[in-house]
């Protein structure tokens, strides 16, 4: 991102544009279906909601993603559609078990370089060690422990398995971030639409004007 | 009805006069290229800015303990507060583009030269407004790369002799960024842009006084000038199309292009981010700070690197017109200036150190050794160019030039 900012400078200077490469990051395409979206809503309020929060997000939300009423209730389990996403946890024995409080993941899926790739990759990223204790490729010395049990899982089809979890929840994680990016895309098309009309109406009336000239 | 409200009007204040003589009939050179359309587009930008921001303020909270929050409202309940937002965050990149481009243009063309020193001075004035306001607004989303960049760059006041402890303090309205420099900086961020729109009255008198400049480098005779409208409202208009076609691809596509990820992190005074960096508007001037070992010397030539653009019209000291058109030597300096300004950028925008620390001490000293030598530069040129023969096409510029001051001696 750095340097593609830094690179656009230098485009615009016309001269080399420079691509920085991005962190070890897995090459992974995070879907953006619905169903994928709200697979990775489940997993996050079952499993991450345990520590986190998403506090920028009320149950009331979700139903944006097309879940039925029934699904809702279900996930929400007795929680009121205005609350927010909260851990049911208690913040000060967050802090004695991990020496911090878990990051809010509203926006984890743009806080970070490489967004929900990112996500994905710390998900997966658990292994064990020769001791036997279990580390991250991404985030060494990560406070988090590996709530998939991806550095546990040995069977190929059981690692597919978790990994399909992991990028359902990045899906997911990327829509909290960003709720309105469909319906931005949608009105981006139209808008360019009709400045791309507008504009060749504008060069056609400036080269008919300009024609007077001659 | 219309026309008698109008002579009502007129006869009161000059309004069909003003609009005739400052808009319709307003002279303009019929050669300008598209590279004049970037002064109404900056135009354009602040009025964009100014409206967003209007209504952005409307729901924002300037309070440490909920700025950030109030941010993630305007992007989440808000009607359309995304697209303001983002309008807001991609215009303030839009806008230095945009400048910067208009700069290059001045530079270029030499459009600085007498007698439009006032043009671009106020010009200069204008582009310290807009950085200041930039640099006030990044503080209010109030995430970790806007705290940790305002404690940084408010620092640096710290290279005052004397009295630096004191101005920071001062600056701050406390020992470290916080509530008070939050407060402040949106009361200044909101305030600022009216000074700038101030400063632009002033660089329109200006403009309408001296009349545009143009790629020839010289007063064009009558004939050569036509009306502004309709001829370069067309021009203008068009050339907003394909601005806004640009400006909106970003702003519905990839509005975080500009955005340093770390900045939704919530400011954090006890954890530093593993890399501050500036936005990438300040990064040259940001490189040539961290290439000077010595802090207060970095400040200086900080400062110094954004002033020097005002001394250009005593530094080129060349009579040709026609800026780097017709002066090969001055059109690669220029050349040589602006790729400097992308490599400086490159490195102000990596941690210091190593190989790139040599690389932004040499771009610095290339930076001002470009302005230092021209007054050289410009006259061995001149001489050089005169004892070459000048190209045809700039000898009757010039003797259309000669024989005008000539008349009117």
């Amino acid at each position: 991102m750095k340097g593609l900012r830094a690179g656009l400078f230098i485009l615009l200077c016309m001269t080399v544009q420079v691509v920085k490469a991005e962190a070890e990051l897995a090459d992974v395409d995070i879907p953006d279906t619905p169903e994928a979206v709200q697979r990775g809503a489940e997993t996050a309020v079952n499993t991450c909601l345990a520590c986190h929060n998403l506090k920028f997000l009320k149950y009331g939300d979700l139903s944006q993603l097309g879940f039925t009423d029934k699904q809702l209730d279900d996930l929400r389990s007795g929680k009121g559609l205005k609350e927010t996403l909260k851990t049911d946890m208690d913040p000060t024995m967050l802090r004695e078990g991990f020496g911090l409080l878990p990051p809010d993941l509203s926006l984890m899926a743009k806080a970070r370089e490489g967004g929900p790739r990112y996500i994905y990759s710390l998900l997966t990223g658990f292994y064990q060690k020769a001791d036997g204790s279990v580390d991250n490729h991404v985030f060494p010395g990560v406070k988090m422990p590996d709530v998939l049990n991806y550095s546990d899982a040995k069977d190929p089809a059981q690692r597919a398995a978790i990994e399909e979890q992991a990028r359902d929840a990045a899906a997911f994680l990327a829509w909290a971030a960003d709720p309105h990016a469909a319906e931005r895309y949608q009105l981006g098309y139209y808008v360019l639409a009709y400045l791309a009309v507008l504009t060749l109406l504008l060069y056609l009336s400036k080269r008919r004007i300009w024609a007077r000239l001659h | 009805m219309a026309n008698r409200v109008i002579a009502w009007i007129d006869q009161r204040f000059p309004l069909s006069a003003f609009i005739k003589n400052e808009l319709t009939d307003y002279p303009t050179p019929r050669n300008l290229s598209y590279w004049w359309n970037f002064g109404f587009l900056a135009g354009f930008m602040l009025v964009l800015q100014i409206v967003s921001g209007v209504f952005l303020a409307m729901h924002y909270k300037p309070d440490v303990s909920l700025a950030f929050d109030s941010v993630q409202h305007i992007m989440r309940e808000v009607n359309y507060g995304w697209l303001l937002r983002y309008m807001h965050a991609v215009g303030a990149s839009a806008f230095f583009i945009v400048i910067y481009i208009h700069m290059a243009r001045t530079l270029y063309y030499g459009s600085f030269r007498a007698p439009r020193e006032l043009m671009w001075w106020s010009g200069q004035a204008l582009l310290l407004l807009l950085m200041a306001t930039a640099f006030m607004g990044y503080l209010l989303p109030w995430g970790q790369m806007s705290y940790w960049g305002a404690q940084v760059i408010t620092s640096l006041f710290r290279a005052t002799p004397w009295v630096g402890d004191h101005l920071v303090l001062w600056l701050r309205g406390d020992y470290v960024v916080g509530d008070a420099t939050l407060n402040r900086f949106f009361a200044l961020h909101y305030l600022v842009p009216f000074f700038i729109v101030g400063m632009v009255l002033i660089h329109l008198v200006a403009l309408h006084h001296v009349k545009s400049s143009n790629p020839s480098g010289i007063n064009l005779a009558a004939k050569d000038n036509i009306p502004f409208h309709p001829y370069f409202t067309a021009k203008d208009f068009f050339g907003l199309g394909v601005f806004l076609i640009v400006f909106c691809g970003f702003v519905f596509f990839k509005p975080e292009f500009f955005m340093e990820p770390v900045n939704n992190v919530p400011a954090n005074p006890l954890q530093t981010p593993a890399h501050i960096e500036p936005e990438w508007y300040f990064l040259p001037f940001y490189a040539i700070l961290r290439a000077i070992p010595d802090k207060l010397g970095g400040v200086v030539a900080m400062v110094l690197s954004i002033m020097i653009f005002a001394a250009m019209p005593y530094l080129d000291r060349s009579k040709l017109p026609g800026g780097a058109r017709f002066r090969p030597i001055y059109r690669i300096s220029f050349y040589i200036f602006i790729a400097d300004v992308a490599v400086l950028s490159y490195v102000g925008a990596h941690p210091p150190g190593g190989v790139l620390a040599e690389v932004g001490r040499v771009a610095t000293f290339l930076y001002f050794a470009v302005f230092l030598l021209l007054p050289l530069v410009s006259k061995k040129e001149e001489a050089w160019l005169r004892a070459r023969g000048l190209p045809s096409e700039l000898e009757a510029l010039v003797a259309g030039e000669d024989d005008k001051a000539g008349g009117r001696r």
